[in-house]
């Protein structure tokens, strides 16, 4: 009896124990999750619902016609010039970034060049500025008659040159790449940099008394062993691009000219903000969701079987 | 400094991609500021890497502080900024620290729920936040932003921060624990002081994001007198159609980039590894 007592205290404790437990738990749990429900998860399956129907944004107005704004989709020409443009941008920025992105991460750790703080400081700069700040400063970079291109170019080749860089079909995609390119090697510099001060040193030291050529090193060594962050550098560039594209183009060229540089994240705003398509715009961002994540999966395949064949 | 084998050649053709590179991204930060103390006319006549002429045109950032109202959105981008960063601290913080130091029913799932909202894509939801805002009355509401990036950062801030969680020794709290401490006693007095560094970390990448949100705040904030910085600096620029005043534009540039040149001078490395944290799941 006496023994028993305490250890029926003791039982009652815990159950007292294991509520306070469940409590603290809940009480930091559920606020932040049931904000998440309303502002993340809802407004995406709203956007599954909204996308089967024909909608001008007013209450009245909405009808239900299932699959047939995808269908429109389908025979609508600007949708699949905006996904060609949008898939030339994400493969140039990849190639383009990743390029310098690798050159300037090897070149400011492996080579031991000077001033690399300075560099590091400089090159991610652009990537903490606003796109429209971007935006902003790029076209008028490329400002016909005010621009530094125009300038650069009419004072190399002698005679005034006006270039409407943005206002012209064929320049117009290809004049939304620099920007995006120098605003977004940085951050993948230094992820990059990252993995590659993670590398042991004594790799290198060995490879260096083997004889092996800094080009040699960078492909046995570097890459090899780096190519998780090359891999989630390329992802993230197609990821940032598909959604992101929006920003930099209704800044700079609002998808013309004649639909040059529509892309689909500013073909959702225009049909759902200005032409007020609110259904149809849904859908074009259930495709955005559906491109992202094959081609994510597309990626992550091709790159997998290289890295097994490197290392 | 180690003698590697490297020719002299290629490291001195590096050496002058990395000066090319430094100046294509400094000058024309520069440039821009060069441009805000220029009149009309300079920009007219003159070449487009002209030096602004004496005397500066200091004028051109109280007009458009005021004329364009670029007090206001500095205001505005502030409070949100402010507002939203103080949110997502404690929301994230919170689920962060349960999730790393506690296992319940559901943990796994809760936290792999997390993780995978960061495949979808903010765009997607853009349609369905203006009618969700327009029914909560939320639309033109500062406080409707704030909620809305402080949600927005979740998955990037509890991943982050539950990795600092999990770094800090079982010992302490369960000593703490013995000493009688409650739960919530652990977590402030003992663990959220310890956890400061990766807070700091956090809170600083996401001000970065939410200084520069464009497309929601377009979308949700209609009045001008609610306008953020880069909305403002955006329609700003939609009107040089019709009056070009190339100076107060720059001007309105420079305004917008200020508070994130200091931001970004001030914490570099810490962004940095922010960064860094967030990209490699």
């Amino acid at each position: 009896m006496q023994l028993s007592l305490p250890e029926f205290h003791v039982r009652g404790d815990c159950m007292t124990a294991a509520w306070k437990r469940r409590l603290f738990i809940a009480s930091f749990v559920w606020p932040t999750l049931i904000l998440f429900l309303v502002f993340t998860v809802y407004p995406v399956l709203r956007g599954l619902h909204y996308s089967l129907f024909d909608w001008s944004g007013s209450a009245e107005s909405m009808d239900y016609i299932g699959l047939r704004n995808f269908k429109d989709m389908a025979s609508d020409p600007v949708i699949a010039k905006a996904i060609r443009n949008d898939y030339f941008l994400v493969f140039s920025k990849i190639f383009g970034i990743m390029l310098l992105a690798v050159f300037f991460a090897v070149a400011l750790t492996r080579l031991k060049l000077r001033g690399s703080k300075f560099y590091r400081f400089a090159f991610f700069f652009p990537n903490v500025m606003s796109v429209v700040v971007i935006g902003v400063l790029w076209r008028f970079i490329y400002n016909p008659k005010l621009g530094i291109l125009n300038g650069l170019l009419s004072e190399t080749q002698g005679k005034p040159v006006e270039t409407p860089w943005l206002g012209d079909s064929s320049y117009a995609l290809l004049a939304l790449l620099p920007p995006a390119i120098w605003a977004g090697v940085g951050f993948f510099m230094i992820l990059l940099i990252a993995g590659i001060k993670g590398i042991p040193e004594p790799l290198y030291e060995s490879a260096q008394i083997d004889g092996a050529r800094q080009w040699k090193q960078f492909w046995h060594i570097t890459v090899p062993l780096v190519w998780e962050q090359i891999k989630v550098s390329i992802v993230l560039i197609m990821l940032t691009s598909l959604n992101g594209s929006f920003a930099i183009v209704s800044v700079m060229t609002e998808g013309g000219p004649d639909n040059a540089t529509q892309v689909l994240g500013y073909y959702l705003y225009q049909m759902g903000f200005k032409q007020y398509h609110m259904g149809y715009a849904s859908a074009i961002g259930i495709v955005i969701l559906v491109l992202s994540l094959v081609t994510t999966i597309m990626l992550q395949r091709i790159m997998k079987r290289d890295s097994v064949e490197l290392s | 400094m180690r003698p590697f084998a490297v020719n002299r050649i290629p490291r001195w053709i590096s050496g002058a991609v990395l000066v090319l590179w430094a100046f294509c991204v400094v000058y024309p930060v520069f440039w821009s500021i060069m441009g805000s103390l220029k009149d009309n006319q300079q920009f007219f006549n003159g070449k487009a890497w002209a030096l602004p002429k004496f005397p500066l045109l200091w004028s051109n950032f109280s007009y458009t502080w005021e004329t364009y109202h670029f007090g206001r959105y500095f205001v505005n981008s502030i409070v949100v900024t402010v507002g939203s960063m103080a949110l997502a601290l404690l929301l994230s913080a919170t689920t962060g620290y349960v999730l790393a130091r506690y296992t319940f029913k559901g943990s796994g799932l809760l936290y792999y729920f997390y993780i995978s909202s960061l495949m979808i894509p903010a765009i997607l939801t853009l349609v369905p936040m203006f009618f969700l805002f327009d029914t909560l009355h939320l639309t033109n509401s500062l406080t409707g932003l704030i909620l809305l990036y402080a949600i927005g950062a979740l998955p990037f801030g509890i991943f982050v921060i539950m990795g600092f969680f999990k770094s800090l020794p079982r010992e302490l709290s369960e000593s703490a624990t013995m000493d009688g401490a409650s739960h919530y006693g652990v977590f402030l007095r003992i663990m959220l002081p310890l956890a400061m560094p990766g807070l700091i970390t956090v809170s600083i990448v996401n001000a970065l994001s939410f200084w520069n949100e464009y497309p929601l705040a377009l979308i949700l904030m209609n009045d001008p007198g609610r306008y953020t910085l880069p909305v403002g600096l955006a329609v700003m620029q939609g009107e040089m159609q019709y009056r070009t005043e190339w100076g107060p534009l720059f001007a309105g540039l420079f305004i917008s980039m200020v508070p994130i040149l200091l931001l970004y001078a001030i914490f570099q490395s810490r962004i940095n590894e922010g960064l860094v944290a967030g990209a490699v799941k």
